[in-house]
Protein backbone atom coordinates (compact mmCIF):
# COMPACT_ATOMS: atom_id res chain seq x y z
CA UNK A 1 0.00 0.00 0.00
CA UNK A 2 2.96 2.29 0.60
CA UNK A 3 4.42 1.85 -2.88
CA UNK A 4 2.36 4.60 -4.57
CA UNK A 5 3.43 7.02 -1.82
CA UNK A 6 7.04 6.05 -2.29
CA UNK A 7 6.80 6.78 -6.01
CA UNK A 8 5.05 10.07 -5.35
CA UNK A 9 7.67 11.21 -2.86
CA UNK A 10 10.47 10.15 -5.18
CA UNK A 11 9.46 12.79 -7.70
CA UNK A 12 10.45 15.43 -5.14
CA UNK A 13 13.24 13.92 -3.04
CA UNK A 14 14.82 10.49 -3.50
CA UNK A 15 14.63 9.26 0.10
CA UNK A 16 16.82 6.34 1.18
CA UNK A 17 15.08 3.16 2.40
CA UNK A 18 15.89 4.19 5.94
CA UNK A 19 14.43 7.68 5.51
CA UNK A 20 11.30 6.31 3.89
CA UNK A 21 10.81 3.73 6.68
CA UNK A 22 11.06 6.54 9.19
CA UNK A 23 8.33 8.40 7.33
CA UNK A 24 6.26 5.22 6.96
CA UNK A 25 6.49 4.46 10.68
CA UNK A 26 4.37 7.55 11.42
CA UNK A 27 1.66 6.82 8.87
CA UNK A 28 -1.85 5.76 9.81
CA UNK A 29 -4.12 4.04 7.28
CA UNK A 30 -7.64 5.48 7.46
CA UNK A 31 -10.65 4.01 5.64
CA UNK A 32 -13.85 5.91 4.89
CA UNK A 33 -17.20 5.08 3.35
CA UNK A 34 -18.55 7.36 0.66
CA UNK A 35 -20.13 10.64 1.74
CA UNK A 36 -18.20 10.75 4.99
CA UNK A 37 -16.94 14.05 6.29
CA UNK A 38 -13.25 14.37 7.17
CA UNK A 39 -13.35 17.91 8.51
CA UNK A 40 -15.69 20.90 8.69
CA UNK A 41 -15.24 24.66 9.14
CA UNK A 42 -14.15 25.61 12.64
CA UNK A 43 -12.14 22.44 13.20
CA UNK A 44 -8.36 22.50 13.00
CA UNK A 45 -6.91 20.11 10.41
CA UNK A 46 -4.76 17.44 12.08
CA UNK A 47 -3.86 15.39 9.03
CA UNK A 48 -2.04 15.55 5.75
CA UNK A 49 -3.44 12.71 3.63
CA UNK A 50 -2.36 10.81 0.57
CA UNK A 51 -5.18 9.15 -1.39
CA UNK A 52 -4.47 5.47 -2.06
CA UNK A 53 -7.95 4.68 -3.30
CA UNK A 54 -11.10 6.72 -3.72
CA UNK A 55 -12.19 10.26 -4.38
CA UNK A 56 -12.51 13.27 -2.10
CA UNK A 57 -13.76 16.83 -2.48
CA UNK A 58 -13.11 20.08 -0.61
CA UNK A 59 -15.84 22.73 -0.56
CA UNK A 60 -17.38 25.63 1.32
CA UNK A 61 -20.67 27.49 1.29
CA UNK A 62 -21.11 30.81 -0.43
CA UNK A 63 -24.55 31.77 0.80
CA UNK A 64 -26.48 28.56 0.18
CA UNK A 65 -24.40 27.41 -2.76
CA UNK A 66 -21.60 24.90 -2.38
CA UNK A 67 -18.32 25.91 -3.98
CA UNK A 68 -16.07 22.94 -4.76
CA UNK A 69 -12.40 23.92 -4.60
CA UNK A 70 -10.50 20.62 -4.78
CA UNK A 71 -11.15 17.17 -6.26
CA UNK A 72 -8.56 14.65 -5.11
CA UNK A 73 -8.18 11.17 -6.58
CA UNK A 74 -5.63 8.36 -6.26
CA UNK A 75 -2.08 9.65 -5.79
CA UNK A 76 -3.15 13.15 -4.79
CA UNK A 77 -2.57 14.84 -1.46
CA UNK A 78 -5.63 16.13 0.34
CA UNK A 79 -5.95 18.23 3.49
CA UNK A 80 -7.42 21.50 4.67
CA UNK A 81 -3.89 22.66 3.95
CA UNK A 82 -4.08 26.25 5.20
CA UNK A 83 -5.46 25.03 8.52
CA UNK A 84 -2.93 22.21 8.66
CA UNK A 85 -0.06 24.65 8.09
CA UNK A 86 -1.27 27.50 10.29
CA UNK A 87 -3.07 25.69 13.08
CA UNK A 88 -6.04 28.02 12.54
CA UNK A 89 -9.58 26.64 12.09
CA UNK A 90 -10.44 25.38 8.60
CA UNK A 91 -12.66 27.37 6.25
CA UNK A 92 -13.51 24.22 4.32
CA UNK A 93 -15.41 20.97 4.42
CA UNK A 94 -13.72 17.83 3.15
CA UNK A 95 -15.94 14.89 2.18
CA UNK A 96 -15.45 11.54 0.43
CA UNK A 97 -17.32 10.91 -2.82
CA UNK A 98 -16.35 7.21 -3.02
CA UNK A 99 -15.12 4.66 -0.48
CA UNK A 100 -11.66 6.01 0.25
CA UNK A 101 -8.38 4.86 1.78
CA UNK A 102 -5.96 7.51 3.02
CA UNK A 103 -2.40 7.37 4.29
CA UNK A 104 -2.35 10.03 6.99
CA UNK A 105 0.31 11.90 8.93
CA UNK A 106 -0.45 14.18 11.86
CA UNK A 107 1.05 17.63 12.12
CA UNK A 108 2.94 16.70 15.30
CA UNK A 109 4.48 13.62 13.73
CA UNK A 110 5.46 15.57 10.65
CA UNK A 111 7.14 18.23 12.79
CA UNK A 112 9.07 15.49 14.55
CA UNK A 113 10.15 14.00 11.22
CA UNK A 114 11.38 17.43 10.11
CA UNK A 115 13.50 17.68 13.24
CA UNK A 116 14.98 14.22 12.67
CA UNK A 117 15.67 14.36 8.94
CA UNK A 118 16.64 17.37 6.86
CA UNK A 119 15.79 15.38 3.70
CA UNK A 120 12.23 14.89 4.89
CA UNK A 121 12.13 18.58 5.75
CA UNK A 122 13.18 19.29 2.18
CA UNK A 123 10.34 17.09 0.97
CA UNK A 124 8.03 19.17 3.16
CA UNK A 125 9.35 22.38 1.70
CA UNK A 126 8.95 21.19 -1.89
CA UNK A 127 5.44 19.87 -1.34
CA UNK A 128 4.36 23.08 0.36
CA UNK A 129 5.75 25.03 -2.60
CA UNK A 130 3.78 22.71 -4.85
CA UNK A 131 0.60 23.73 -3.00
CA UNK A 132 1.43 27.39 -3.63
CA UNK A 133 2.11 26.80 -7.31
CA UNK A 134 -1.07 24.79 -7.87
CA UNK A 135 -3.09 27.62 -6.33
CA UNK A 136 -1.25 30.20 -8.41
CA UNK A 137 -1.80 28.22 -11.60
CA UNK A 138 -5.48 27.82 -10.78
CA UNK A 139 -5.83 31.58 -10.17
CA UNK A 140 -4.14 32.40 -13.44
CA UNK A 141 -6.20 29.97 -15.47
CA UNK A 142 -9.32 31.28 -13.86
CA UNK A 143 -8.46 34.84 -14.91
CA UNK A 144 -7.07 34.02 -18.32
CA UNK A 145 -9.35 31.35 -19.74
CA UNK A 146 -13.01 31.62 -20.65
CA UNK A 147 -15.59 29.03 -19.61
CA UNK A 148 -15.09 26.78 -22.61
CA UNK A 149 -11.30 26.86 -22.38
CA UNK A 150 -11.43 25.98 -18.68
CA UNK A 151 -13.71 23.05 -19.44
CA UNK A 152 -11.50 21.70 -22.21
CA UNK A 153 -8.37 22.06 -20.14
CA UNK A 154 -9.91 20.23 -17.21
CA UNK A 155 -11.08 17.31 -19.36
CA UNK A 156 -7.67 17.00 -20.97
CA UNK A 157 -5.92 16.94 -17.62
CA UNK A 158 -8.42 14.69 -15.82
CA UNK A 159 -10.01 12.33 -18.33
CA UNK A 160 -11.07 9.83 -15.64
CA UNK A 161 -12.92 12.28 -13.41
CA UNK A 162 -15.75 13.03 -15.85
CA UNK A 163 -17.24 9.59 -15.16
CA UNK A 164 -16.62 9.55 -11.43
CA UNK A 165 -17.61 12.99 -10.17
CA UNK A 166 -21.27 14.08 -10.10
CA UNK A 167 -21.82 16.71 -12.74
CA UNK A 168 -22.97 19.41 -10.29
CA UNK A 169 -19.68 19.17 -8.42
CA UNK A 170 -17.64 19.38 -11.60
CA UNK A 171 -19.65 22.42 -12.69
CA UNK A 172 -19.08 24.06 -9.31
CA UNK A 173 -15.37 23.24 -9.40
CA UNK A 174 -15.09 24.90 -12.81
CA UNK A 175 -17.31 27.76 -11.65
CA UNK A 176 -19.95 27.36 -14.30
CA UNK A 177 -23.69 26.82 -14.26
CA UNK A 178 -24.75 23.15 -14.50
CA UNK A 179 -26.58 24.00 -17.77
CA UNK A 180 -23.39 25.42 -19.28
CA UNK A 181 -21.53 22.31 -18.19
CA UNK A 182 -24.08 20.02 -19.89
CA UNK A 183 -23.90 22.04 -23.06
CA UNK A 184 -20.10 21.83 -23.15
CA UNK A 185 -20.25 18.10 -22.52
CA UNK A 186 -22.39 17.61 -25.63
CA UNK A 187 -19.87 19.59 -27.60
CA UNK A 188 -17.23 17.15 -26.43
CA UNK A 189 -19.18 14.14 -27.70
CA UNK A 190 -19.75 15.61 -31.12
CA UNK A 191 -16.26 16.81 -31.78
CA UNK A 192 -13.06 15.36 -30.35
CA UNK A 193 -10.93 17.85 -28.43
CA UNK A 194 -7.93 17.74 -30.72
CA UNK A 195 -9.85 19.76 -33.30
CA UNK A 196 -10.03 22.92 -31.16
CA UNK B 1 21.15 58.61 -4.24
CA UNK B 2 23.35 60.10 -1.48
CA UNK B 3 21.76 58.29 1.44
CA UNK B 4 21.80 55.00 -0.45
CA UNK B 5 24.28 53.19 1.83
CA UNK B 6 22.30 54.06 4.94
CA UNK B 7 19.12 53.00 3.15
CA UNK B 8 20.57 49.62 2.22
CA UNK B 9 21.77 49.10 5.76
CA UNK B 10 18.31 49.77 7.13
CA UNK B 11 16.76 47.53 4.46
CA UNK B 12 19.16 44.70 5.30
CA UNK B 13 18.27 44.98 8.97
CA UNK B 14 14.64 44.75 7.92
CA UNK B 15 15.40 41.61 5.93
CA UNK B 16 17.22 40.10 8.91
CA UNK B 17 14.21 40.77 11.17
CA UNK B 18 11.83 39.38 8.54
CA UNK B 19 13.73 36.11 8.12
CA UNK B 20 14.21 35.75 11.89
CA UNK B 21 10.45 35.55 12.26
CA UNK B 22 10.72 32.11 10.69
CA UNK B 23 14.05 30.91 12.05
CA UNK B 24 16.16 32.95 14.50
CA UNK B 25 19.39 33.96 12.73
CA UNK B 26 22.45 35.39 14.47
CA UNK B 27 24.24 38.31 12.83
CA UNK B 28 26.86 35.85 11.66
CA UNK B 29 24.34 33.43 10.18
CA UNK B 30 22.58 36.28 8.40
CA UNK B 31 25.99 37.31 7.07
CA UNK B 32 26.36 33.87 5.49
CA UNK B 33 23.28 34.56 3.36
CA UNK B 34 24.62 37.77 1.88
CA UNK B 35 26.96 36.31 -0.77
CA UNK B 36 23.92 34.66 -2.37
CA UNK B 37 22.05 37.94 -2.70
CA UNK B 38 22.26 40.47 -5.53
CA UNK B 39 21.11 44.08 -5.32
CA UNK B 40 19.09 45.23 -8.33
CA UNK B 41 17.86 48.80 -8.80
CA UNK B 42 15.12 49.97 -11.16
CA UNK B 43 13.62 53.28 -12.14
CA UNK B 44 9.88 53.80 -11.84
CA UNK B 45 7.57 52.27 -14.45
CA UNK B 46 10.11 49.68 -15.54
CA UNK B 47 9.15 46.13 -16.43
CA UNK B 48 11.29 43.92 -14.21
CA UNK B 49 10.00 40.87 -16.03
CA UNK B 50 7.75 40.74 -19.07
CA UNK B 51 5.31 38.13 -20.27
CA UNK B 52 7.13 35.33 -22.09
CA UNK B 53 10.44 35.79 -20.26
CA UNK B 54 11.74 33.25 -17.78
CA UNK B 55 11.89 34.56 -14.23
CA UNK B 56 15.43 34.26 -12.93
CA UNK B 57 14.97 35.86 -9.53
CA UNK B 58 13.09 35.75 -6.31
CA UNK B 59 13.00 39.34 -5.02
CA UNK B 60 12.52 40.97 -1.65
CA UNK B 61 11.82 44.70 -1.92
CA UNK B 62 14.49 46.79 -0.14
CA UNK B 63 12.59 49.95 -0.97
CA UNK B 64 10.08 51.00 -3.58
CA UNK B 65 6.73 49.85 -4.87
CA UNK B 66 5.94 47.17 -7.42
CA UNK B 67 2.91 45.56 -8.98
CA UNK B 68 2.37 42.23 -10.65
CA UNK B 69 -0.34 41.85 -13.25
CA UNK B 70 -1.74 39.40 -15.75
CA UNK B 71 -2.36 40.74 -19.25
CA UNK B 72 -5.72 39.26 -20.25
CA UNK B 73 -7.11 40.21 -23.64
CA UNK B 74 -7.21 44.02 -23.47
CA UNK B 75 -7.00 44.28 -19.70
CA UNK B 76 -4.38 44.15 -16.99
CA UNK B 77 -5.48 42.30 -13.87
CA UNK B 78 -3.40 43.37 -10.88
CA UNK B 79 -2.64 40.33 -8.73
CA UNK B 80 -0.11 41.77 -6.29
CA UNK B 81 0.90 45.16 -4.90
CA UNK B 82 4.13 44.95 -2.95
CA UNK B 83 6.22 47.41 -0.97
CA UNK B 84 9.22 47.31 1.38
CA UNK B 85 9.94 43.87 2.85
CA UNK B 86 7.56 41.97 0.58
CA UNK B 87 8.49 39.09 -1.68
CA UNK B 88 7.61 39.42 -5.35
CA UNK B 89 8.44 37.22 -8.34
CA UNK B 90 6.75 35.38 -11.15
CA UNK B 91 6.37 32.19 -9.12
CA UNK B 92 5.29 29.70 -11.76
CA UNK B 93 8.00 30.82 -14.16
CA UNK B 94 10.68 30.84 -11.46
CA UNK B 95 9.92 27.36 -10.14
CA UNK B 96 8.89 25.53 -13.32
CA UNK B 97 11.42 27.37 -15.50
CA UNK B 98 8.72 28.23 -18.04
CA UNK B 99 7.85 31.55 -19.77
CA UNK B 100 6.11 33.97 -17.42
CA UNK B 101 2.40 34.62 -17.88
CA UNK B 102 2.55 37.68 -15.66
CA UNK B 103 4.34 41.02 -15.79
CA UNK B 104 6.12 42.68 -12.87
CA UNK B 105 6.48 46.46 -13.14
CA UNK B 106 7.81 49.10 -10.74
CA UNK B 107 5.51 51.94 -9.69
CA UNK B 108 8.23 53.88 -7.82
CA UNK B 109 12.03 53.69 -8.12
CA UNK B 110 12.77 50.33 -6.53
CA UNK B 111 15.66 48.28 -5.14
CA UNK B 112 15.49 44.51 -4.77
CA UNK B 113 17.44 42.02 -2.78
CA UNK B 114 17.36 39.22 -5.36
CA UNK B 115 18.39 35.62 -5.29
CA UNK B 116 18.71 33.69 -8.54
CA UNK B 117 17.21 30.24 -9.03
CA UNK B 118 20.62 28.56 -8.99
CA UNK B 119 21.83 30.48 -5.94
CA UNK B 120 18.70 29.51 -4.09
CA UNK B 121 19.28 25.80 -4.75
CA UNK B 122 22.88 26.32 -3.64
CA UNK B 123 21.72 28.03 -0.48
CA UNK B 124 19.40 25.14 0.38
CA UNK B 125 22.28 22.69 -0.10
CA UNK B 126 24.82 24.58 1.96
CA UNK B 127 23.05 26.41 4.75
CA UNK B 128 21.54 24.14 7.39
CA UNK B 129 18.86 26.53 8.53
CA UNK B 130 17.76 27.47 5.00
CA UNK B 131 15.59 24.40 4.55
CA UNK B 132 13.45 25.19 7.58
CA UNK B 133 13.35 28.90 6.86
CA UNK B 134 12.24 28.21 3.29
CA UNK B 135 9.59 25.74 4.38
CA UNK B 136 8.07 28.06 6.97
CA UNK B 137 8.18 31.06 4.67
CA UNK B 138 6.47 29.15 1.87
CA UNK B 139 3.93 27.79 4.31
CA UNK B 140 3.09 31.35 5.37
CA UNK B 141 2.81 32.34 1.71
CA UNK B 142 0.29 29.56 1.14
CA UNK B 143 -1.84 30.50 4.13
CA UNK B 144 -1.93 34.16 3.02
CA UNK B 145 -2.87 33.15 -0.51
CA UNK B 146 -5.67 30.95 0.75
CA UNK B 147 -7.02 33.71 3.00
CA UNK B 148 -6.99 36.20 0.15
CA UNK B 149 -8.79 33.74 -2.10
CA UNK B 150 -11.41 33.17 0.56
CA UNK B 151 -11.89 36.88 1.29
CA UNK B 152 -12.21 37.72 -2.41
CA UNK B 153 -14.96 35.15 -2.76
CA UNK B 154 -16.94 35.75 0.38
CA UNK B 155 -16.59 39.45 1.23
CA UNK B 156 -18.73 42.12 -0.34
CA UNK B 157 -17.09 44.88 -2.39
CA UNK B 158 -17.48 47.27 0.53
CA UNK B 159 -15.92 44.80 3.00
CA UNK B 160 -12.98 44.12 0.70
CA UNK B 161 -12.39 47.84 0.30
CA UNK B 162 -12.60 48.63 4.01
CA UNK B 163 -10.37 45.74 5.01
CA UNK B 164 -7.71 46.77 2.52
CA UNK B 165 -7.78 50.40 3.63
CA UNK B 166 -7.52 49.39 7.26
CA UNK B 167 -4.62 47.03 6.73
CA UNK B 168 -2.74 49.05 4.05
CA UNK B 169 -3.28 52.77 4.85
CA UNK B 170 0.03 53.82 3.25
CA UNK B 171 -0.78 52.05 -0.04
CA UNK B 172 -3.79 54.30 -0.59
CA UNK B 173 -1.39 57.27 -0.82
CA UNK B 174 1.24 55.58 -2.96
CA UNK B 175 -0.57 53.35 -5.43
CA UNK B 176 -2.62 54.72 -8.36
CA UNK B 177 -6.27 54.11 -7.62
CA UNK B 178 -6.91 52.03 -10.73
CA UNK B 179 -4.35 49.43 -9.64
CA UNK B 180 -5.87 49.03 -6.18
CA UNK B 181 -9.33 48.80 -7.73
CA UNK B 182 -8.13 46.06 -10.07
CA UNK B 183 -6.38 44.22 -7.22
CA UNK B 184 -9.59 44.25 -5.16
CA UNK B 185 -11.68 43.39 -8.21
CA UNK B 186 -13.76 46.54 -7.83
CA UNK B 187 -14.88 48.77 -10.72
CA UNK B 188 -13.02 52.12 -10.73
CA UNK B 189 -16.32 54.04 -10.41
CA UNK B 190 -17.35 51.98 -7.40
CA UNK B 191 -13.90 52.44 -5.91
CA UNK B 192 -14.22 56.25 -6.12
CA UNK B 193 -17.57 56.09 -4.43
CA UNK B 194 -16.21 53.89 -1.63
CA UNK B 195 -13.37 56.32 -0.98
CA UNK B 196 -15.88 58.64 0.68
CA UNK B 197 -16.16 56.05 3.42
CA UNK B 198 -12.61 56.87 4.41
CA UNK B 199 -13.29 60.46 5.43
CA UNK B 200 -13.13 61.04 9.20
CA UNK B 201 -16.42 60.63 10.96
CA UNK B 202 -17.90 58.50 8.20
CA UNK B 203 -18.46 54.78 8.41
Amino acid sequence: MLEPLRQYVNDYVALTDKEFSLLASKITVRNFDKHQRLIQPGEVERYMNFVVRGLVRTYFYKGRAEVVTVLAKERDLISASASFLSGEPSNYFIETLEPTTLLSLTRDDLEELYRTSSRIERLGRLLTMQFVLIKEEWDHEYMRLDTRERFVRFVEKNPGLMQRVPQKYLASYLNMKPETFSRLKHLLKKRPLQGR
Amino acid sequence: MSDSIASYKAALEGLHRYLSRYVPLSKQEFGQLLPYIEIREFDKKVKVIDKGEIERYLNVIAWGLVRKYLPVRNREITVQLASEGHIIHSELSFHYRTPSGSVIETIEPTAFFSISYDSLQDLYDHLTKAERMGRLLISDLYVKKDNRYFDQLLQSTRERFLQYVRTHPQMMQRVPQKYIASYLNIKPETFSRLKHLMRPGRR
